[in-house]
């Protein structure tokens, strides 16, 4: 699942300006002509086999979002995006809906392969005490194939692409979709509610306790094309699920859009955890290319003593503006938020998260580390709101950040607001540099420079590290060390 | 293996010079004691020659083993075999002691062209050395350095000096913060590493250290500049009459 | 989309404008400063009172807050009132209009009208950037207020009060206050009602500290229950000045104070503290900006906020470090005792940082009455609601026991606030 070592050690022996996953591969593709209009939007939802219902919502949403305007709160600097030279769907030709990884064009299994994903394989150790992930791989527009669905089925679980979801579950995605992240929500959710191709759907029924980790890896492959995915996680009463997500796009010199909307739901006493590392192509060092990566991520702890927790680590993309957040409605429930943000070279990251109290005893925390530096810019921007309600609501925030050299930026923008006497709310903000006298200590242990500053950084946010799954967490720090390869000397 | 040959040095930031035409020779097999009152150069010395940037060597030139090191940065002077025992270990919090020594070990090897340690060789290795010097596996769990005491402090110093084997140790200032208990631990640790392809510097304020790391060599740095060399009964005579006499005498 | 067409005018909008086109003629000030009223006057009707959408205004939508601006009386009257110390020398500004009768001979002290007449205030009237309503209102409507100046090495003993008295109506004052070089002062800007009836009131301090001038800065607002009350303070310290800023609010229906300031010549200090004292169904904002500009400056701030009643508190604090301000330590910290269902508290402490070599951190806190040391109290016979203010109290006198230097001065704090505590707790 996460790069093997062998990828790792051949991304060391390449120029550090390289991107470790950009390649570009050539696959016949299917793809709907630039722009945005009425009839994409049908064409799309054709293309999907979707009911009529599904229509209607898209087309709503793309009359909703035509009366929008793009949100500038943000502490990102970017050109206009012209919305209709953009390819809103693009899908691998013979990807049909295939049944079996024998089906799927052996081309894109390598790219997989190449990526550290390799899904074959993940089917055949499935037989071995080993620890499996259940993975449902998304290039370009649309899932091509999802691993272990057979197993899974057996614990109940479904887990799915969510346009196969449309057809098979209508009643669960209709019941769901939108409930968390509505339509009007913002910009970028908007659009996507209009365009959205493809993604993953994931339920877990009343009581189950889902055998693996499940994964998705997302790619961008195509030219122009906008990633426009939905995730859909249901965890029924008592259920628990732990869902990792993956990102990467070839290099290109022009940008790309990446405008994702997640959604969890968490009924009484079950429990999501989602990771995601992002490692989407960030850029040249002159800051030309990358990816706009322009998500909305909100889990709803509907049920009471639910529980989300959203641990990420950003270290690719232009541009991040991402705010994974947690509506704490159920009595009893928690929420939490693990971050790691990297930003390097010209990178612009505006992320955090937003933790809204509405039930009684309701908990939150949140970790986040941002380090940056080059000449990038790194904002933490969280809220934290406690409502008339929220009786004995709680919350902790520790938000660090590291700079390294004298040309970045790191910012951070807390909103505190408590409207119920008993809450109680902690939050610590701080800001430095690796100091002189750790450098040299590893120095003089004969540890080089760049991995000096690894090994320092890897320690400032191990608390996060630590909440990832094992093999993301190895992944992870590999991910930071490259990514801030160059940012010294 | 050390010759320091008419060292002229300063601090970067603002030109102040520290080292003013300094000599000296270090052995194989050596131990040689630096003694001198505050503010003669010792710990800045020690910097210099463990690579430090903040200083600059403005003339002469220091050899190990007949090569000049002045070119070689930190990590690369370190992998050569130079060690520095910090007078104040730094602390990094997050990494893991046991971490910090596997990765220092590996990467000493790579730059040397050796294989890197497999996991229970790396195990065996600092399980042994760390019996030896009475630290705890429990010290090694904790992050580096991270709420140590002053003594645990100076004791993870000699272990890392035991597991990376250096070949010129430097140790600044090892005693101070120690009781006599820690100070014996660390003296029977220090001179268990003695052997004849391996040199010493003992840079210290105090004879003290001096009773239980017998040196061979006693050199008086002040301002800048080693003003007396002479065996072990020079540290007695400074600690018998101080430094002023001679100081004097140089004059 | 909506930005093209034009906003109606609130009530309180078009009360404003009104304000400054009745007193057209009898605004003090030469061309240019009238030219720059026009100008302001032209900015508010345009884009109106800031609301929510502005950033700076998040939690201040003033043009949803602002339902009324009572009318100016030219003949509104106040009385001037005993100093908050004895013994401090009092400059009075009652409904707008400067009394500069007993002037302590260290001070040069001048009417401000006669700096709008003679267009000196023209440079000082600029606005602080796109999102400044406070600059933008007082610039358009201000009539008076004091120029005073500190002479280079003179200390001056008993502390100077600035007591700025009001009935009724509107008052809109402003003092440019200079400290030279080594000059040391207590300065306290006294912001009172001597009634209920509603007044507007804005108001603009603009201080300058020489190089190791040292100062301590009361701001104590007063205003009775019915008053809106918007204040700002601009600072620049310079080399080695030291500043030790301390805010009280205690009063008004809708009050926004803000605090802006850069340090600009090295080894500058700035200490602030402040005390919200929030009850009833007052809205009040206390917003800080500090821009270390230089290295080695230093700052350290805390914020203390109770809310009682149905009150609304914001506290906004941002400090940015320029990329030259090398080891800039920046400390803040806003702690806030919660004390009913119906109240409300909002903050956002900013770092906005491009220097690596710094030391800055925030931290922020909501908390509700410990109920170990509430316990103990009442275990040793207090009865709760005297346990309750024992406890409030500590909360914030420890802040201003840091005044420690000046007894009488710490006094009158503490016997304000537990006068403050005892009326609404």
């Amino acid at each position: 699942m996460p790069a093997v070592q062998e990828t790792i050690d051949q991304v060391r022996q390449i120029d550090v300006d390289q991107y470790k996953y950009g390649f570009e591969t050539t696959i016949e593709m299917d793809k709907a002509p630039k722009g945005l209009s009425e009839d994409i939007i049908r064409l799309i939802s054709s293309k999907k086999n979707e009911p009529e219902w599904m229509l209607e919502w898209r087309l709503q949403a793309y009359s909703r979002w035509q009366t929008m305007e793009e949100p500038s709160w943000a502490r990102v600097r970017y050109p206009k995006i012209d919305f209709n030279d953009l390819h809103y769907y693009a899908a691998p030709k013979s990807t049909s809906g295939p049944k079996s990884l024998d089906e799927v064009d052996p081309e894109l299994l390598r790219v997989y392969e190449k990526l550290g994903i390799p899904l074959k394989e993940q089917e055949i150790l499935a037989g071995v005490e080993k620890s499996r992930i259940a993975v449902d791989a998304v290039f370009d527009s649309v899932s091509v194939v999802t691993t272990f669905k057979e197993e899974l089925k057996k614990a109940g679980v479904i887990f799915m692409s969510i346009s196969e979801a449309m057809r098979e579950h209508p009643d669960l995605v209709r019941k769901y979709l939108g409930t968390v992240v509505p339509q009007s929500d913002n910009f970028y959710a908007t659009l996507n509610s209009a365009v959205f191709t493809d993604g993953s759907f994931v339920y877990v029924p009343k009581g189950v306790r889902c055998p693996m980790e499940l994964s998705t890896y997302f790619r961008i492959n195509e030219k122009n094309t906008g990633q426009f995915e939905r995730t859909l996680i249901i965890a029924d009463e008592g259920a628990y699920v732990s869902y990792l997500e993956g990102c990467t796009a070839p290099q290109r010199d022009e940008n790309q859009l990446h405008a994702a909307v997640v959604e969890l739901i968490a009924l009484d006493d079950a429990e999501i955890k989602y990771s995601t590392v992002q490692n989407w192509y960030p850029g040249d060092k002159q800051g030309k290319g990358g990816i706009y990566n322009f998500v909305t991520k909100r889990g709803d702890c509907r049920g009471k003593n639910s529980k989300i927790s959203w641990t990420q680590v950003e270290t690719g993309s232009a541009i991040t503006w991402k705010y994974p957040s947690c509506i704490l409605r159920g009595d009893g429930s928690r929420g939490e938020f693990y971050s790691i943000a990297v930003s390097n070279g010209h990178q612009q990251i505006d992320s955090g998260t937003k933790m809204i109290h509405l039930g009684k005893n309701t908990s939150s925390r949140i970790i986040s580390k941002g380090i940056a530096a080059g000449v990038s810019e790194n904002t933490y921007r969280g809220q934290v709101s406690a409502h008339r309600k929220a009786e004995n609501a709680r919350n902790f925030t520790q938000c660090d950040s590291l700079l390294i050299g004298d040309r970045c930026g790191a910012h951070t923008v807390p909103y505190i607001e408590a409207k119920n006497s008993t809450a109680q709310f902690e939050h610590e903000a701080t800001t430095s540099k690796i100091s002189e006298d750790q450098l040299f200590y590893c120095l003089q242990r004969g540890i080089p420079e760049e991995a000096a500053i690894a090994l320092i950084v890897n320690g400032f946010v191990k608390e996060v590290i630590q909440e990832l799954p094992m093999e993301f967490a190895v992944e992870a720090q590999k991910l930071i060390g490259i990514s801030l390869e160059g940012s010294v000397g | 293996m050390l010759e320091i040959k008419n060292l002229h040095a300063r601090i970067a930031e603002d030109g102040t010079e520290i080292i003013r035409g300094l000599n000296l020779t270090v052995k194989a097999g050596e131990v040689a004691a630096i003694m001198g009152p505050n503010g003669s150069g010792k710990s800045t010395l020690s910097y210099i020659l463990s690579g430090r940037e903040d200083y600059e060597v403005t003339e002469g030139d220091i050899l190990y083993n007949g090569e000049s090191i002045l070119e070689l940065d930190a990590s690369e002077r370190a992998a050569k075999g130079i060690f520095l025992a910090f007078q104040y270990p730094v602390e990094i919090p997050g990494v893991a002691t046991m971490q910090f020594l596997k990765v220092a070990m590996n990467e000493q090897r790579k730059y040397r062209g050796e294989d890197e340690l497999t996991t229970p060789e790396f195990m065996r290795r600092v399980k042994e050395a760390a019996a030896e010097l009475k630290i705890a596996p429990e010290m090694l769990r904790r992050p580096l350095n991270v709420g140590f005491s002053g003594g645990e402090k100076k004791r993870a110093e000699i272990l890392q000096m035991a597991l990376l084997e250096p070949k010129l140790c430097v140790l600044d200032e090892t005693d101070s913060g120690l009781d006599i208990d820690a100070l014996k631990i660390v003296a029977d640790g220090v001179n268990a590493l003695r052997s004849p392809d391996r040199a010493v510097v003992v840079i210290t304020h105090y004879q003290r250290l001096l009773n239980y790391i017998v040196p061979d060599t006693v050199h008086v740095l002040y301002k800048g500049q080693v003003i007396k060399s002479g065996d072990k009964t020079l540290a007695h005579e400074l600690e018998a009459n101080g430094y002023a006499e001679i100081i004097e005498a140089a004059a | 989309m909506n930005m093209q067409q034009a906003i109606k005018m609130t009530a309180a909008e078009t009360a404003l404008v009104d304000a400054y086109t009745a007193q057209i003629g009898d605004l003090p000030g030469d061309g240019a400063v009238l030219s720059l009223r026009d100008t302001l006057v032209h900015e508010l009707k345009t884009s109106g009172l800031p609301t929510r959408r502005v950033e700076a205004w998040h939690y201040t939508d003033l043009r949803t807050l602002l339902r009324a601006v009572p009318a100016a009386d030219p003949t509104a009257f106040a009385e001037r009132v005993d100093p908050l110390v004895p013994g401090s020398s009092v400059l009075s500004v009652r409904n707008g209009q400067a009394d500069i009768k007993n002037v302590p001979e260290q001070l040069t002290v001048r009417s401000y009208t006669e700096s709008l007449l003679d267009g000196s205030a023209a440079a000082g009237l600029s606005v602080l950037g796109a999102d400044d309503a406070i600059g933008r209102i007082n610039g358009g409507l201000v009539r008076g207020g004091l120029e005073i100046a500190v002479a280079a090495g003179v200390e001056i003993e008993a502390p100077v009060e600035i007591q700025v008295v009001q009935s009724h109506g509107q008052a809109h004052t402003r003092f440019p206050v200079s400290f030279g070089a080594g000059a040391k002062a207590t300065v306290i800007e006294r912001h009172l009602s001597t009634n209920a009836e509603q007044s507007f009131v804005s108001s603009v301090s603009d201080v300058t500290l020489a190089e190791g001038a040292d100062v301590i800065w009361i701001i104590l607002q007063q205003q009775g229950p019915a008053d809106t009350h918007l204040g700002q303070i601009r600072f620049d310290l310079g080399k080695d000045a030291k500043l030790h800023l301390f805010v009280i609010n205690a009063g008004g229906k809708l009050v926004r104070q803000e605090l802006h300031g850069r340090a600009t010549g090295e080894g500058a200090d700035l200490t602030l503290r402040g005390i919200n004292l929030l009850g009833g169904e007052s809205h009040t904002d206390l917003t800080f900006t500090l821009s270390h500009d230089v290295p080695h400056t230093t700052s350290s701030e805390i914020i203390r906020n109770v809310v009682f009643d149905r009150a609304k508190g914001v506290f906004q604090g941002k400090i940015l470090v320029a990329q030259d301000a090398q080891k800039t330590d920046a400390k803040m910290s806003c702690n806030t005792l919660l004390l009913s269902d119906d109240a409300d508290f909002s903050a956002k402490p900013e770092l906005e940082i491009f220097a690596d070599d710094v030391q800055c951190g925030h931290g922020a806190t909501v908390i509700d009455i410990d109920h170990t040391q509430l316990f103990y109290l009442l275990a040793r016979g207090i009865p709760e609601n005297k346990a309750r203010a024992m406890l409030v109290n500590a909360f914030v006198a420890e802040i201003v026991e840091e005044l420690e230097d000046d007894e009488d001065l710490v006094e009158s704090l503490e016997s304000v606030i537990s006068a403050w505590l005892e009326k609404h707790a």
